[in-house]
């Protein structure tokens, strides 16, 4: 299962991509689909894969594994760019069938999207593919530290989140479990409406009870640690922005003048 | 260290929890907290570290008093807290970072955190666990986990609230171990427990009953005072019921608590050299059970949760070119169950035995079609449970009773929870009414008592039997249990242990998987023990359990008494070694030996 969906799952890794501080990556992810956004040309776009497969080169992704990741989204990038076939009309007509018609214009605006789209989606997947989900809650914690002052509750989310990702696994199981004990004593999903009714309630109850029994062994648990909110807190590993990190916005800035001037 | 005086507690304000307790804990000192579910030992626990503050009396912790808020921070972190399941009480998803997780709150700077964290992990013995993820744990290293996200904060005290209640023999062992060494070390510890084997290392113990403190003492003079921890609800330890049931037989010997002391006392007392091991006339436990007609058949099963054969290849290809873990099941097994063969016969009280991730639960889930095997075939009465109806019909036929069934209660009332089996085989009203009624009465529950009752408003023991009596209102004809006494205390698990046999002897086929070898030597007709997926024994308890070394390789333990046994067979005195023991017999057998010698 985990093989299918494995759109940037992490991929362990040393390279410098996966040390880089998880706030630049995360930044440098948005600013990159933004660059992207921006190219007008094939030769903008190959400044972009340029970079690309130098990224990937650099984060130590074998081919095969990063052409995995994408696949599932592939299904994306053909439809936007059929779309982009019919809908764009310049340049001479090249045939036309009923409603349809293909002129040079719209086959290549076609390709246009369809490269561009590929290019952002492996820029994407590579951010989480070297970054922990772990370490991505606590960027986004700290990218939205500044937003505290005017009352967002900043370390709670970056809190709920951590202990969210924590418990899905255990949860998965759960649910399995109580699935197939309710299975045992007869229930069938295909069994009518009342009978869904009664299996969905048969096993999302005991669900829900389990999480609030979690809940309240957690936060007594989490008490005796003395956990007490943010103030006072410090980190084991505290996002610190480094030399790598100026290096990456370096290059992001000259990939952004390459894109913009050609 | 602590000091509690007359310290009153209640949750309610209608009765007290806790009633004028008084108590001291020196500092290095090893105490033990026993007591009945509800006899107010977490109650107590919980107010060594402040997570409680007494409604009347005190609680001084190094002397700070619990009551003082400013002091909470400096009582929690000399003060750490184990919990009972692993589960609950591990905040993140890698191993460091949970364990960072008590320093970072204290405001600890962050070199001295990374310090921290390696040696309290280094301290259970996790070294380099640093980067593994908490949820891919096994339940005991998940609570070694936790005791060093305790560890981190550099405690003087530590707590453990039955925190060995959910783990494996393997995994109790380990956290024994960490708990013996920590004290050696130093530390004081005050540990809740079922497990009188475990009381029976601490320095000193308690015994509460009702809020009060009935017992407290060395454990040798506390753990052998049989009638009184009976009547709360609590039970003797193995070494010193042998001891009780030989005094009884006349044999001069005082009752140990520590198994090694009893054997060497046992020894020096019947050195009997020229005794010949006796005969028992019949075969006493190895009247083979009488074999009925099969009922489920296993037809060289094989499963794999990952269901493409070019997957497994590539993963088996993976796992060869990757160094295995050293530690617990291995996550890149590819078969959960390999090749096995299996039969339950009509009326046979079968036991399955294995470490945790041995396949047991893979294995019963295929009793009743829930999971399919991917290679061999299951058949209940005959008929292959790939066949979809066949599936249906196995899971009347086949009632599977998971472990902690009491998670899955969900109605309303009880009547209704019962009720959900009977009517999802589409009963009429009348029948699913005198199947509830039926049912409830199976496992002691009163009918107007209860009925009515929300589920989840009913005690632990009771709720189990709620959930026990949903699959019995199935009307099955085999009854699949795992586990079906984990964390209950001692009364309890009696109680609920003599209710399956009870079923077992009223013409109900039993297949139980247990931890406890005790329960299996004593319930069970056949004892199947399960490793890497395979099947590793399969014969009459005596034939298993005659095997020690076997056994040992591959985890489990030996019943008391048979331990025992083996170890003054292995000092000198004429044991049978073929023969299963247990307290009593073994007590006939060395009565009569220390009877030769006094000749």
């Amino acid at each position: 299962m985990s093989e299918v969906f494995s759109f940037g799952s992490y991929y362990p890794g040393e390279s410098l991509l996966h040390r880089l501080d998880p706030r630049t990556k995360l930044l440098g992810g948005v600013a990159f689909l933004i660059i992207s956004l921006l190219a007008r040309d094939f030769l903008a776009l190959a400044a972009i894969g340029a970079f690309v497969v130098a990224l990937y080169a650099i984060a130590g992704v074998p081919a095969g594994r990063a052409a995995r990741s994408l696949a599932p989204l592939l299904a994306i990038v053909v439809v936007v760019s059929v779309l982009r076939l019919f809908t764009d009309h310049s340049g001479p007509m090249l045939f036309q069938l009923g409603i349809f018609s293909v002129s040079e214009g719209s086959l290549y605006s076609c390709a246009f999207t369809a490269v561009r789209m590929l290019f952002m989606m492996c820029g994407m997947s590579l951010v989480t593919m070297t970054t922990m989900t772990l370490d991505l809650t606590q960027a986004v914690e700290r990218l939205l530290a500044p937003f505290a002052r005017v009352g967002l509750p900043a370390h709670e989310l970056g809190m709920m989140l951590g202990i969210a990702l924590r418990f899905m696994p255990q949860f998965a199981t759960e649910l399995q479990t109580t699935y197939r004990a309710q299975v045992s004593r007869g229930a069938r999903v295909a069994s009518g409406p009342l009978g869904s009714v009664r299996m969905l309630s048969s096993v999302s109850i005991p669900l829900f009870a389990s999480i609030f029994r979690h809940a309240e062994t957690l936060s007594a648990a989490m008490d005796a640690r003395c956990y007490h909110g943010e103030e006072g807190r410090t980190r084991m590993r505290p996002l610190r922005y480094a030399r790598r990190d100026v290096v990456a916005a370096v290059a992001l800035a000259a990939l952004a003048l390459c894109v913009v001037l050609v | 260290m602590i000091e509690i005086d007359h310290l009153r507690y209640t949750y309610d304000g209608a009765a007290w929890a806790l009633d004028d307790v008084s108590l001291r804990i020196a500092d290095g000192e090893f105490v033990c907290l026993l007591g009945g579910n509800g006899s107010g030992k977490s109650t107590l626990a919980k107010h060594l570290n402040a997570l409680l503050v007494p409604d009347e009396g005190r609680v001084m912790v190094d002397g700070l008093n619990t009551a003082d808020p400013e002091f909470v921070y400096d009582i929690r972190s000399s003060v750490g807290y184990v919990f009972q399941n692993p589960d609950d009480q591990l905040v993140a998803t890698l191993v460091e970072d949970d364990v960072a997780f008590g320093p970072e709150n204290l405001g600890v700077a962050p070199d001295d955190i990374a310090v921290a964290v390696r040696d309290a992990l280094r301290e259970v013995g996790l070294t380099d666990f640093e980067r593994h993820e908490t949820h891919a744990l096994s339940g005991g290293q998940k609570q070694r986990v936790a005791i060093a996200g305790v560890l981190a904060m550099r405690p003087r005290v530590l707590v453990l609230d039955e925190a060995s209640a959910m783990l494996d023999p393997r995994g109790r062992a380990g956290l024994m171990r960490v708990c013996r060494e920590l004290h050696d070390a130093g530390m004081t510890i005050v540990m809740i427990t079922h497990y009188m084997e475990e009381a029976a290392l601490a320095d000193r113990v308690v015994v509460l009953d009702a809020g009060k403190i009935a017992l407290e003492g060395t454990p040798a003079d506390v753990l052998a005072r049989a009638a009184e921890l009976e009547r709360l609800n609590l039970e003797v330890p193995p070494s010193c019921r042998l001891g009780l049931a030989l005094q009884r037989r006349g044999v001069p010997i005082a009752a140990y608590v520590d198994e090694r002391d009893a054997v060497h006392a046992i020894e020096r007392l019947v050195s009997g050299e020229a005794a010949q091991p006796a005969r028992p006339d019949a075969p006493s436990q190895a009247a083979v059970a009488a074999s009925g007609e099969p009922l489920i058949s296993f037809d060289h099963v094989s499963f794999s949760y990952e269901t493409s054969a070019r997957e497994r290849s590539r993963r088996r290809r993976k796992k060869h070119a990757k160094k295995r873990a050293a530690w617990g099941s291995d996550p890149e097994a590819v078969w959960a169950l390999h090749n096995v063969d299996l039969t339950v016969h009509r009326g046979e009280f079968l036991g399955i035995a294995g470490h945790t991730g041995s396949g047991k639960s893979t294995l019963i889930q295929h009793m009743n079609g829930l999971v399919h095997p991917t290679m061999g075939r299951v058949s209940v009465r005959g008929s292959n449970l790939a066949d979809k109806h066949a599936s249906a019909q196995a899971k009347t036929l086949v009632g599977l009773v998971f472990q902690y069934p009491e998670h899955q209660l969900f109605a309303n009332t009880v009547y209704e929870d019962v009720a959900f089996g009977p009517r999802n085989l589409g009963l009429s009203a009348d029948e699913v009414d005198e199947r509830v009624h039926e049912a409830l009465a199976f496992v002691g529950l009163r009918f107007d008592e209860v009925a009515q009752k929300s589920p989840f408003a009913l005690s632990g023991g009771q709720q189990r039997r709620c959930a026990f009596a949903g699959v019995l209102a199935m009307r099955p004809e085999v009854l699949v249990l795992d586990e079906p006494a984990a964390g209950l205390d001692p009364a309890a698990r009696r109680d609920f242990l003599g209710l399956i046999a009870r079923l077992h002897s009223q013409g109900l086929t039993v297949v139980m998987v247990s931890h406890s070898m005790d329960d299996l030597a004593e319930l069970c007709d056949r004892v199947v023990v399960m490793n890497e997926g395979g099947v590793l024994m399969d014969g009459t308890p005596c034939e298993v359990f005659c095997r020690a070394d076997e056994l040992r390789r591959v985890g489990l333990g030996l019943p008391a008494a048979q331990r025992m046994a083996g170890a003054l067979r292995a000092d000198g005195l004429p044991l049978a070694a073929d023969r299963l023991y247990t307290i009593e017999s073994l007590a006939d057998e060395l009565a009569r030996l220390a009877g030769e010698e006094t000749r």
